[in-house]
């Protein structure tokens, strides 16, 4: 008896270097947190409502990831808040898929701080200097005196490098900035500590405690989305070879219904 | 056992025993190979970890090299400097404001009063606000509907009510600055206020008027303060342009150079699949794009550093600038400034001028001996992983691997731990074997051990969810402020997460203290006794020094277990990859950091496979394993020596 | 009650008030941790339980327990009226009433729904790591404990179990995915770019590639993990069965795998089992070293539905409770409408370990006193 459970067991375990190939129906994708925390989802969660069958994997650890599961094979959609890197496509290129870049919609990056800050304007000039750690106290943009705490993303996102870009002029970020999984994770904490500043997608910002900071006089709001200074697109990216489901679900994100979506999510429609 | 084997029908005689000697053997040989496994296993960890940390290095010396041959490293120094000033007018910024802000206090708490009321009715009445916003915004020429619109104005004027009665969460906010009337006011305003009005109430505004004044006022004695910061912080105006347009430059070069190595690449992966291919026509098209892969010519160094070094010129101007304004400040500054953190401020400038002034100076000579093509030895990289002061990932820059700031972090952490667990561990340990009844250890020994049964990430989650949030409100408290670093104002903190820890290393602790106390032979505590020492002395003086290897080893265990811990630190510590600073003295505990385990738990997911940043974390992985091995090698050692004292 | 040694020290020299101090100081510290651990249960029996009793039949929200996870979105009706509703049951709602009649539209990620997900991962995640724990741990036990001599190879096992107890879990994750998801070897017609090497069978390639993040990789990675815990137990088990077992087992001629077999195991096997029970306790919470070796945060499927026989179930990903309970700490706020699934995960995680301590000391307990030589 005791033989037979323990061939069993070996021939199990034996059998598991065995591949196998995955369900079909099952779309898995990978990436950005901005995207892939609630817009993906409720994409999702909308299409199985009107597809029966299609099931749904999502992974969302930062737009770094989307690209090498896309080379792999391991992820049949990306999303990624920024384009992809030359270095990226080529790596996929060289494993034979060609990857079909698709504007999922434009998010806005909004500057928030405590409920309890006075300071609701900034300039450009003072979110730069904030993030890269020259400007360490409140008083010094106009706000009751208290030490600055930044919260930014951890490095694989592709809002990380995004608002490098955008309000940081490539510097490197304050070394006493703390690294946060997502967005979310940034709007508690700086609900939860009044000299807290820190930046979300446009998504996240309405979070009770924290109030978004208007720059250059403009604030951040959806139909600010052409003046505003820290705006930039969203993509998904899925191989061109990608069986019909997928480009189905892909399909349907920039449709008007689901686009209709991302607008209530706090997103800014394509169009 | 209820299935009959062969061997057992089978009469017992020779044959069927030679045939059971053969295959014993094989038996044997089985057996062995599965004991041998747990060598592999340790073997296969060790490898592992060896062969991705010994790609890391030279890998991240051939990062670092680009970065020195592009001209990053060129810039960087010139950077140092630019930083260096940045904190220096930081500090004399801050130095301004706190003496600006010291006649401004009350000011200051008033307008935060009003406006903390104002913040707590219109989180009160935020649904059906911004519901009848949507709806009106929405309407047409024929308006909403009205009975929408009644039953969400009837919605929110209920909602306001309650709010104005203080009912909603906490209640209002307490006003202890402004007088009853102003307060009665400001409500009997927000309660008379239109529901999609966004004005600020009057007082808001008047208090708001009043601040500025006061701060204008108090702003007007240290004018000539002000021109002098403001006089040295514009001096890096020049460096700052030249930084960056220099910075510009080299980093296109960085850039030319690896989409060169990415299409040399390529083209050598395009060309290795070729044998392979079929037809001869697929085999052409893979030479044509192999071809077509290299489109750029490899850099030319010393060419694209020409336009950057040309400028050692403008780089000495710039510098000789910063300097002259570090003289100019230095005499301009007022000796002393009244509010005493503004003179704190003041102090540390003064205290780092002449620091910053050797740096200075040092800069230039740096720049013109800096060499582009100096190789970076493997000494330097790997000195630099263990010295390093920067975790930098991620960035457009360049990415710096400095275990330190990880290291430090962890340490502090297992520190705190340690200093709660070692206590209360060792302590209950004696406790519940010398001291307690019977009945009470029953009690005492089942709950700590079901305290080791909690998962971490329970723990963790408790460090986000309770704890943390419960220390800093506890720390808001007017009555702890003398307790050095509070009032807290990061909710995920070294603290937090080594008390956590803490948590999680009595048990071990307490259980191996235990057993430590339990093995000493009765026979000394008697002999104890006999020559008539009291309880107090026979537990101190003789079974405690007796067990004291027992017991230090236990805290070695529990050492390395909250060394190597993860899930509470990665959840709770907060996550600031920086050295802390010392200069708060005990309110260094209660900064954020990062450790050696939450670093690998956050970015290997995240990590591309192979690459330098992934190869680092093995690294990590490496020095933390060796870390706690050496930790339990020596508790092991400890505990051996008091099993030999024994016999 | 009292054992002899206690009645004699009892009382003989006294230090009065400084022994007394000494006691209480002590008494307090001990007594201090034991609040504490009383406050932390009782903190999240207070939060949990509300999730998982009802207060009418059967008592137990079953839902919470057989559910997958969803979206939980909360919004405003026309009337004002709040609800909170998981995804499905929203998208019902909208269809009824409207994407117009919406207002004040927030989600929850990961807060709808039940954890049947999570709890179906761990349970499988723990299963086969324990089986194959126990299939090496206990051969290997029996040769420590049967076969051995004193000798060089002994001497490095037991170096090997020994600094193998103490590896950091993280430590376990990286070996995990260095080896089990990116080169251990599989059976494969087309070996992929990543393969370390592969070698030609004929028919097929052994492609050194690895299992990729699955449960086959993440229950390898836990069982190495529990091995060392579960060898020494196992051994500690074959040990006190009496020699003289082995001896008449021997003398009557049988031979030596027959002896263990026959009159070694199965008195020792009451004991292994047991000890088992307390691995698969620890196996069940730890985080670290299946992060990158076997969860996924968010998955519709149970890991049996699509995919193919028994195989595909061993090679998808799986949710599992403790990396559940990370992501719901790390990524969604806590607020009213997330507390249930946060401490309602908790406390069920809480549970079952819980459940699986206590009866490993129960069974530990009843095997003591039924097997006595």
């Amino acid at each position: 008896m005791r033989n037979t459970i323990r061939f069993a067991a070996a021939s199990l375990f034996a059998g598991a270097m065995l591949a196998a190939t995955a369900g079909a129906q099952t779309i898995s994708l990978k990436g950005s947190d901005t995207l892939g925390a609630k817009l993906v989802p409720q994409l999702a969660e909308s299409f199985k409502s009107k597809n029966d069958g299609v099931k749904f994997e999502i992974a969302a650890e930062g737009s770094s990831t989307a690209f090498p599961a896309l080379a792999n094979g391991t992820a049949h959609i990306g999303m990624s808040s920024r384009q992809a890197k030359p270095e990226e496509i080529t790596a996929a290129q060289a494993k034979g898929i060609k990857l079909k870049e698709i504007e999922a919609c434009h998010d806005m990056i909004v500057v928030i701080v405590n409920k309890g800050n006075s300071v609701k304007k900034l300039t450009k000039d003072q979110v730069a200097k904030i993030f890269t750690g020259q400007v360490k106290d409140w008083s010094e943009v106009g706000g009751a005196p208290g030490a600055i705490s930044v919260y930014t993303r951890n490095t694989s996102s592709g809002t990380y490098k995004d608002w490098q870009k955008l309000a940081m002029k490539d510097r490197n970020y304050a070394p006493s900035s703390q690294k946060l999984a997502g967005n979310e994770q940034i709007a508690e904490e700086v609900s939860k500590n009044k000299g807290g500043i820190g930046y979300v997608g446009l998504a996240y910002a309405k979070k009770s405690g924290t109030a978004p900071v208007t720059i250059d006089g403009v604030a951040p709001i959806a139909a600010n989305a052409r003046t505003y200074a820290y705006s930039r697109a969203c993509y998904l990216y899925i191989p061109e070879n990608a069986d019909a489901t997928a480009k189905a679900f892909a399909d349907f994100a920039i449709s008007p219904e689901g686009q209709k979506i991302a607008e209530n999510l706090g997103f800014v429609p394509n169009h | 056992m209820s299935d009959s084997s062969s061997s057992s029908t089978v009469p017992a005689g020779h044959p069927f025993r030679r045939k059971g000697r053969g295959t014993d053997g094989l038996f044997k040989a089985f057996f062995a190979g599965n004991a041998g496994l747990t060598v592999v296993i340790l073997v296969l960890i060790i490898v592992f970890l060896v062969r991705e940390g010994a790609g890391f290095f030279p890998a991240y010396r051939g990062e670092l090299e680009l970065y020195r041959k592009a001209g990053l490293e060129f810039v960087d120094i010139a950077r140092k400097d630019l930083t260096a000033h940045e904190q220096m007018s930081s500090l004399l910024n801050r130095a301004y404001y706190a003496q600006v802000n010291a006649a401004c206090r009350r000011e200051f708490q008033r307008s935060q009063e009003a406006t903390q009321v104002v913040g707590y009715i219109d989180d009160a009445v935020a649904p059906p606000r911004s519901a009848l916003e949507r709806v009106t915004e929405g309407a047409g020429e024929e308006g909403a509907p009205a009975e929408l619109l009644k039953s969400l104005n009837a919605r929110y004027q209920s909602l306001l009510a309650d709010a104005l009665a203080g009912r909603p969460g906490k209640g209002l906010p307490p006003t202890p600055h402004l007088s009853d009337e102003e307060r009665a006011g400001l409500l009997q305003e927000l309660g008379a206020r239109e529901p999609l009005s966004t004005d600020e109430p009057a007082l808001v505004i008047a208090l708001q008027e009043q601040l500025a004044a006061k701060q204008a006022d108090a702003s007007e004695p240290l004018a000539g303060f002000r021109e002098t910061i403001n006089a040295f912080a514009s001096a890096s105006e020049d460096l700052d342009n030249l930084i960056y347009e220099t910075g510009e430059s080299v980093k296109a070069t960085k850039e030319a150079a690896t989409l060169h190595e990415i299409e040399v690449t390529k083209r050598d992966t395009l060309l290795a699949a070729v044998p392979g291919t079929k037809g001869a026509e697929e085999r052409a098209q893979l030479e044509a794009d192999a071809k077509a892969a290299v489109t750029t010519e490899p850099v030319d160094y010393r060419a694209a550093l020409q336009p950057v070094l040309g400028r050692m010129g403008e780089f000495e101007a710039a510098n000789a600038r910063l300097a002259a304004a570090l003289g100019e400040v230095k005499a301009a500054l007022p000796s002393d400034l009244a509010d005493e953190k503004a003179q704190r401020y003041l102090a540390t400038f003064r205290k780092a001028e002449d620091e910053y002034g050797r740096e200075l100076a040092d800069t230039m000579p740096k720049m013109q001996a800096w060499d582009f093509e100096k190789p970076v030895g493997l000494g330097a990289t790997i000195s630099g992983f263990i010295t390093g002061r920067d975790w930098i990932t991620g960035g457009e820059w360049q990415d710096f691997y400095g275990i330190v700031p990880l290291f430090v972090g962890s340490l502090i952490i297992a520190l705190i731990a340690l200093s709660l667990a070692i206590p209360l561990g060792v302590g209950a340990a004696i406790y519940t074997n010398q001291l307690a009844g019977g009945r009470q250890q029953r009690f005492i020994k089942p709950t700590i051990e079901f305290l080791q049964a909690i998962p971490s990430v329970v723990l963790g989650f408790l460090g986000i969810a309770v704890l943390g949030t419960l220390l800093q409100e506890t720390s808001m408290k007017d009555s702890f402020a003398w307790v050095p670093g509070f009032p807290i104002e990061q909710r995920l903190n070294m603290f937090t997460a080594g008390c956590l820890l803490g948590l999680m290393a009595i048990p071990t602790i307490f259980s191996l203290s235990e057993d430590a106390l339990n093995n000493v032979p009765s026979a000394f505590a008697e002999a104890s006794d006999a020559l008539g020492a009291s309880k107090l002395q026979t537990v101190f003086r003789v079974v405690c020094p007796a067990a004291i290897s027992g017991i230090l080893a236990a805290v070695l265990l529990g050492l390395g277990r909250v060394i190597g811990e993860t899930m509470v630190v990665l959840l709770v510590a907060g996550n600031r990859i920086e050295i802390p600073d010392f200069t708060e003295g005990l309110g260094v505990f209660f900064q954020p950091a990062h450790t050696l385990t939450g670093i690998i738990a956050q970015e290997l997911g995240e990590v591309p496979f192979g690459s330098v940043h992934y190869r680092a974390l093995f690294v990590v992985g490496m020095v933390l394993f060796f870390i706690v091995l050496a930790i339990n090698w020596s508790a092991q050692r400890l505990l051996h020596r008091f099993r030999i004292g024994q016999d | 009650m009292e054992n002899p040694e206690q009645l004699i020290r009892k009382g003989v020299h006294h230090d009065g008030l400084k022994e007394g101090l000494v006691k209480a100081f002590l008494g307090s510290l001990t007594w201090g941790i034991v609040i504490v651990a009383l406050l932390l249960f009782g903190r999240i029996c207070w939060d949990g339980v509300p999730v998982l009793v009802k207060p009418d039949f059967p008592f137990i929200d079953v839902a919470f327990l057989t559910e997958k996870t969803e979206t939980l979105h909360v919004f405003d009706d026309a009337n004002a009226e709040r609800h909170s509703l998981p995804a499905s049951e929203y998208y019902q709602w909208v269809d009824e009433h409207g994407a117009d009649a919406v207002f004040n539209a927030q989600t929850y990620s990961y807060s709808g729904g039940g954890i049947a997900g999570p709890i179906v991962g761990t349970a499988l995640l723990t299963l086969l790591s324990i089986i194959l724990a126990l299939f090496f741990g206990v051969a290997a036990a029996i040769y420590l404990s049967e076969y051995a001599k004193q000798g060089r190879f002994i001497n490095l096992v037991r170096l090997a179990i020994l600094n193998l107890a103490g590896v950091p879990s993280i430590v376990f994750g990286l070996f995990g995915f260095a080896v089990f998801v990116l080169v251990a070897p599989v059976f494969t017609d087309v070996p992929s770019d990543r393969s370390l090497f592969a070698i030609p069978l004929g028919f097929t390639w052994l492609s050194f590639q690895g299992w990729n993040s699955s449960l086959i990789a993440g229950s390898a990675t836990l069982a190495c993990m529990m091995l060392p815990v579960i060898i020494t137990a196992s051994e500690e088990s074959l040990r006190a069965v009496p020699q003289g077992f082995r001896e008449a087992s021997l003398a009557l001629g049988a031979t030596r795998w027959h002896t263990i077999r026959k009159c070694v195991l199965p008195f020792a096997m009451p004991g292994i089992l047991t000890s088992s029970v307390l691995s698969l306790a620890r196996a069940a919470g730890e985080t670290a070293p299946i992060m990158f070796t076997a969860a996924v945060a968010a998955k519709d499927d149970f890991p049996w539905e699509g995919v193919s026989g028994p195989l595909g179930v061993l090679q998808s990903q799986v949710q599992a409770l403790p990396y559940h309970i990370y992501t719901l700490a790390a990524r969604i706020p806590t607020s009213e409408y997330t507390q249930r699934a946060q401490y309602g995960s908790v406390f069920v995680f809480l549970l079952m370990i819980f459940m699986f301590s206590t009866l490993s000391i129960v069974l530990r307990n009843r095997v003591r006193s039924k097997l006595k030589w």
